[in-house]
């Protein structure tokens, strides 16, 4: 049972960068997603001024914390 | 919105003079996460109220007590009628800046936990730290007359949200 050298037992180079690749994909997609959901439940739609006020940081902090996945 | 190629530059030069350049996302550097922090926490936000509110009451207390008149105008001089005069304005800002400090200070804290937990930003939070503040301030004269303060100064905040809103 020796181990064939043409077949590491790790992954290689291509197959870490396609990886990579996907799982980037995939956080910006989360990140996006997050983003939309979030402010469109927190973030009352008649701007009145430009900051977030206290109320939509305190949403958005808990509509964060049930969203994302670490 | 983050994308997986940054930089959203227009790519047509000629039009580029033309139209209004779209700018690219500005992330807020750490000292600006900072300084929202701080000012988001309610002890803080309160503390600043009260001072403010100190310091309102300071000048009314200064306008208010200048006004006031000394008892036995006939028989002072001017030097003294002054005299008189200064150390009411002094007694009277003293006493009215303590009462509008405490009256900032509850109100703010009062507003900002309840913002907190809701939240929301709403009329709600208004109602209920106006409620808390006039209930607070009138408490010595017993029950009723803290509802009445309540409902009074809950009202009172409520107006002058709603003016401040239609201007800003």
């Amino acid at each position: 049972m020796a181990a064939n050298n043409s077949q590491p037992t790790g992954i290689d180079k291509e197959q870490a960068f396609g990886m990579a690749e996907t799982e980037m994909e995939y956080r910006v997609e989360l990140f996006n997603r997050l983003a939309q959901t979030c402010f469109n439940k927190c973030v009352d739609k008649r701007y009145k001024e430009a900051e977030l006020n206290m109320g939509e940081n305190s949403c958005i902090d808990r509509c964060v914390s049930k969203y994302w996945q670490f | 919105m983050a994308s997986a190629n940054p930089g959203t530059e227009t790519t047509n030069e000629s039009s580029s003079s033309n139209e209004p350049r779209i700018e690219p996302l500005r992330m807020p550097s750490m000292e600006e996460i900072r300084a929202q922090d701080i000012w988001n926490n309610c002890a803080v936000r309160s503390v600043a109220s009260g001072v403010m509110g100190g310091g309102l009451g300071l000048f009314m207390g200064l306008f208010l007590g200048a006004l006031e008149n000394p008892i036995m105008q006939d028989e002072m001089t001017a030097k003294q009628q002054f005299i008189y005069t200064a150390k009411q304005m002094g007694r009277r800002s003293w006493g009215s800046a303590k009462a509008f400090a405490v009256m900032g200070l509850i109100f703010s804290a009062a507003e900002c936990v309840v913002e907190k937990a809701r939240a929301k930003h709403d009329m709600t939070n208004t109602v209920v730290a106006g409620c808390a503040t006039g209930g607070a301030m009138s408490a010595k004269g017993g029950p009723k007359a803290a509802c009445a303060g309540c409902a009074g100064f809950a009202a009172f905040s409520v107006l002058i949200e709603k003016f401040l809103d239609r201007h800003s």
